[in-house]
């Protein structure tokens, strides 16, 4: 059985395409002003390369913050509910699921069967979500993808007043100008942010085993930072950005067998 | 002591009539459209709504019908006392031929309006009363000849102030312990103050057969407002927000007529379950809300949310004082001597409440047993936390709630939210994402 | 010729009151109709005095009375109080009175209240020991007095005196002949003071001062009468602790504390408030169930024999068929 899931986030769209429970393809896209067409292309995209025609397509379910401007009338699902099955699909034993994205960070507590039973959601701080990263790269002069390796250089963390991201920036540059070196202001970075998904994550309790998806699961320095934080290890899946799309393709195909 | 209009005002600021006056029309025709957008996407959620229910959306608009009954009870002579919290002694009101009617203010402009009088980490409702009489926004306020001003938090206690500038305060302390032996008699005396307040006021002396018939018009009310939630124990016959509604306009309508008009809803619901008329279908999740209160018209936002989401859920249930508290627990009385109706009347106000602003020698257990009782009996699935951002007492309690609800099993969770339109993108993911996951238990 | 009169009336006020107290028992119990088990009692009690009465026309087993009256306290605590004893009837008739009169009742302080139900132990102890000190120094044959309560037992006398109904079937008052006026425990004042005068005297003391107090105290002797006691002794002890076997019992998460049980009792039992739930069999309790009558929240308070439940609270707003 074939199912698709796409998920429309605030920038990107991630289509991904399963077939009898295995990932055969998935693409993503710039969102750009037109996310319905963006999340079409995609889906088209993904077909081609998994070599399937889209009259073989049993379900289409999409998620995310844009999820209700998903085509072929998808069925909706939350993020939260995509997340708690994907985590259990990738990592049998995952019990509490992290998701930072670029503008909100969630944690999911799910049971042994990928069943959501409890979530907590941060989207009033962008302090701890991706968008704080970009800022401080920018300050830093730093580009996105080297703040990671940056930060595992440092063996401390600069102090960061500034509990905003817009005031973060210009103490970023006076930290610049103390002498701080940049592997200790970017890992002060990450640390704050750490901070704030941890405590998030505390409002569910953590049970093992932790898994982190979003796109910032890709960056290393927000790991490190994470994982000392939690004191338990997290468990990174292939690919983290995908699991929404994952989520949603396994919903849709799990209702099309229960049709 | 009534405060002389032309004495400088001790918080709000001077605005020029003019100004007020634009406010005021501005405010009051966002309002007016809201409630009857409220209203067509209540009959819109479902299409066999109740007939009843129709007496009710007249009366819930603010400033339509009932505003002016009062008006013209005022001009023929009777007098109107305002109150803003549950424990206002609506029966001593009713002995003394007043006009009791609430005034808590649920529009979302007003209380940007209260922004300018006190800090924003003050909660919603106090802000937007204070945004109402600056622009003059409430006719129920502006009709108020008193206003008894229960000081259950901080807030209330500095609104009382504020609104002293214009109005005759009558102040009643509450014991925040309530189940000690001087408490129950503090607060006896706080009533029989109060008693003499409202006649000297009214011009009338309150009797012991005025204050029985007035209790006996109360106690029916009562009757019809149970018999009304227990019409909600079993598949839904009425949709949350109507119920909502139908309790809330309790608040500003004419007591006897609003007994008599739910109580013909009663009937048709009876009828309704006879006959299986389901206003959805049975096993749509049903949710409870407890927490801060929420006044109409604005704040129908989350329960909006919650019965026409995707998927959508329904209001069964409620531990609000705007909705179920108001008028659960009856005046037990003993034998009809003044006394024990007075004493009967403060006990019915103090002992069985459930608002987080008491404390009690034993633990404190009356809100976390009302839950449960409500959680079992009306077949609750999850709960949804409900708190305004300000308010310390409910969101200090959740905790234990959360604990107590986990324990049972039952899912919590807790929303806060604003006095604010732009939370509902927001709002309506995490609020879907709970409905799905009490789908998602049902479907296990 | 009077006798049969008042033979015939008394049948009549038994069968009238118990018929009417049997219908009210069926809807109250069975079809849950109607909620004024204050009335059933009241027919009850009625029924009660009259069958008093005519007993006090036979020559009574004083000693057996007095023992069932304690085993019954075994099985149904203070049941007696509150459904049969004449004395609690004619306290109940003064507390009538006085509603119709609308004067308030008086309530007494906690602590005197306490004070006055551990006065039971005492006097109860005194009589007790004072019988055995009669039995030790008598040396005479006991059986045939306690049956009538006469000799060493006479002091047991003072735990039925609360059976004494106002009107005797014999002596004479008023030029009468056939009837006398009496009340509970006057005939033991009679007999311990000796002296006719000082008798008297005290009678009418003793006849006031418990009229006046239990016109403005409801239910005042029975905060410290010595008959009511058997049971609270027993509860102390971990095996009895079954008994009785009619209590009130509360559920825990449907109290709402709104007070309404402590503020109607008439002996000022806290206990049915203050319990957080369960099983609830204070000593002082009567078993009047007006708590449970009054509780406005379903199935809170229970009235069980047993375990079963023969009465609860209901939602008492609830349209009543007959009230």
């Amino acid at each position: 059985m074939i199912s698709v899931g796409i998920d429309l986030g605030t920038q990107s769209v991630k289509a991904l395409v399963l077939k009898d429970d295995k990932i055969v393809a998935r693409v993503k896209a710039f969102s750009g002003f037109d996310p319905t067409k963006a999340a079409e292309q995609a889906v088209q995209e993904a077909l081609k390369n998994a070599q399937v025609a889209i009259e073989a397509v049993s379900s289409f379910t999409a998620t995310g913050s844009g999820m209700e401007l998903a085509p072929y009338s998808a069925a909706t699902v939350s993020m939260m509910g995509a997340d708690a099955k994907a985590g259990t699909y990738l990592f049998p034993n995952a019990r509490t699921i992290i998701d930072v994205g670029a503008e909100e960070a969630r944690s999911v507590k799910c049971d042994n069967n990928g069943v959501m039973v409890d979530f907590v959601v941060n989207e009033r701080c962008a302090a701890g979500a991706g968008a704080f990263i970009e800022a401080m790269a920018r300050a830093l002069e730093v580009k996105l993808e080297d703040m990671g390796p940056l930060s595992l250089k440092a063996e401390r963390a600069s102090p960061i007043n500034a509990s905003c991201v817009i005031f973060g920036e210009s103490d970023v540059v006076s930290l610049i100008h103390r002498q701080e070196s940049k592997p200790e202001i970017a890992r002060a970075v990450f640390d704050a942010m750490a901070d704030r998904v941890s405590s998030m994550v505390h409002r569910l309790g953590v049970n093992p085993d932790v898994v982190l998806i979003g796109g910032v699961a890709k960056d290393v320095g927000f790991v490190a930072s994470l994982k000392r934080k939690l004191g338990v290890d997290i468990l990174i899946p292939e690919a983290p950005e995908f699991a929404g799309a994952l989520g949603a393709a396994l919903i849709g195909a799990r209702k099309g067998k229960v049709k | 002591m009534k405060k002389n209009q032309t004495e400088p005002k001790r918080f709000m600021p001077e605005i020029a009539q003019k100004e007020m006056d634009e406010l005021r029309n501005t405010v009051k025709a966002a309002s007016e459209r809201i409630m009857a957008e409220n209203v067509e996407r209540m009959k819109k959620t479902s299409p066999n709504r109740p007939k009843e229910m129709e007496y009710f959306d007249e009366i819930a608009n603010l400033f339509g019908k009932r505003a002016k009954e009062i008006e013209a009870a005022k001009a023929q002579g009777k007098k109107v006392i305002g109150y803003m919290c549950l424990f206002a002694p609506t029966e001593l009101i009713l002995a003394a031929d007043a006009i009791p009617v609430r005034i808590n203010s649920g529009w979302y402009d007003a209380s940007k309006l209260g922004d300018r009088v006190v800090p924003v980490e003050v909660c919603p409702v106090i802000r937007s009363t204070i945004g109402a009489k600056m622009i003059d926004l409430s006719p129920y306020l502006e009709l108020s000849d008193a206003l008894i001003s229960v000081l259950t938090c901080d807030g209330m206690t500095k609104l009382s102030e504020i609104l002293g500038d214009y109005k005759q305060i009558w102040g009643m302390s509450n014991p925040r312990i309530k189940d000690s032996v001087q408490a129950l008699k503090f607060w006896n005396d706080e009533i029989k103050l109060m008693k003499s307040n409202i006649e000297k006021l009214s011009g009338n002396k309150i009797t012991p057969k005025n204050l029985k018939a007035a209790i006996l018009q109360t106690q029916r009310a009562t009757k019809v407002f149970r018999r009304l939630q227990d019409l909600r124990r079993g598949n839904p016959v009425i949709m949350g927000r109507d119920a909502m509604l139908v309790n809330q306009t309790y608040m500003w309508d004419d007591i006897a007529r609003w007994t008599e008009k739910t109580e013909a809803l009663c009937v048709e619901l009876e009828r309704r379950v006879q006959r299986k008329e389901w206003v959805c279908s049975p096993d749509t999740p049903r949710v409870m809300l407890t927490g801060t209160p929420m006044f109409w018209p604005d704040n129908w936002k989350v329960p909006t949310l919650i019965e026409e989401g995707n998927p959508s859920g329904v209001l069964v249930a409620d531990e609000l004082c705007s909705s179920e508290r108001l008028l659960y627990d009856p005046v037990g009385v003993d034998e009809w001597s003044m006394d024990d109706m007075l004493n009967a009347i403060g006990e019915r106000y103090l002992m069985a409440s459930t608002c987080p602003c008491f404390t009690s020698n034993d633990g404190n257990e009356d809100r976390i047993n009302w839950l449960l009782n409500k959680v079992k009996e009306w077949n609750v699935q999850g709960v949804i936390y409900y708190v305004v951002r300000g308010c310390m007492l409910y969101a200090m309690e959740y905790t234990r709630v959360k604990r107590v609800l986990d324990k049972a099993n039952i899912p919590v969770y807790y929303l806060d939210t604003e006095y604010t339109r732009e939370d509902v993108g927001q709002l309506k993911t995490r609020v879907e994402a709970f409905l799905e996951m009490l789908n998602a238990r049902v479907d296990f | 010729m009077s006798m049969e009169i008042l033979g015939n009336a008394l049948q009549w006020i038994i069968a009238g009151s118990s018929v009417l107290a049997g219908v009210l028992a069926i809807l109250i119990w069975i079809k849950n109709k109607t909620r004024k088990v204050t009335y059933l009692r009241f027919f009850i009690q009625i029924a009660m005095l009259a069958g008093v009465y005519i007993s006090f026309t036979m020559a009574l087993w004083l000693g057996i009375l007095m023992l069932l009256i304690f085993l019954l306290t075994m099985v149904s605590g203070r049941f007696f109080c509150g459904w049969i004893c004449p004395f609690g009837f004619y306290m109940d008739l003064f507390s009538q009175a006085r509603k119709a009169l609308k004067i308030k009742y008086v309530n007494l302080p906690q602590r005197a209240n306490e004070a006055l139900n551990k006065l039971r132990y005492i006097v109860f102890a005194a009589i007790i020991g004072w019988c055995i000190y009669l039995i030790l120094t008598s040396g005479q044959l006991l059986q045939p007095f306690f049956l009538f309560l006469r000799g060493p037992f006479r002091p047991l006398n003072l735990f039925v005196d609360p059976l004494e109904p106002l009107v005797l079937p014999f002596g004479e008052i008023f030029g009468l002949s056939g009837y006398s006026l009496s009340y509970p425990y006057m005939r033991d004042i009679n007999f311990y003071t000796g002296d006719p005068f000082w008798a008297s005297i005290f009678v009418y003391l003793f006849v006031g001062l418990t009229v006046a107090a239990s016109f403005v105290v409801r239910r005042f002797w029975c905060r410290f009468c010595p008959t009511g006691l058997s049971i609270a002794i027993l509860n102390k002890y971990k095996g009895l602790k079954w008994m009785p076997l009619l209590k009130i019992n509360k559920d825990e998460t449907k109290c709402t504390k709104c007070g309404i049980c402590k503020r109607v009792c008439p002996v000022q039992v806290t206990k049915v408030y203050d319990e957080r739930g369960g099983d609830i069999a204070p000593s002082t309790c009567i078993q009047c169930f007006r708590c449970v009558e009054m509780c406005p929240y379903a199935d809170t308070l229970k009235v069980e024999f047993a375990g079963k439940t023969i009465f609860k609270s209901r939602n008492w707003l609830e349209p009543s068929d007959i009230e």
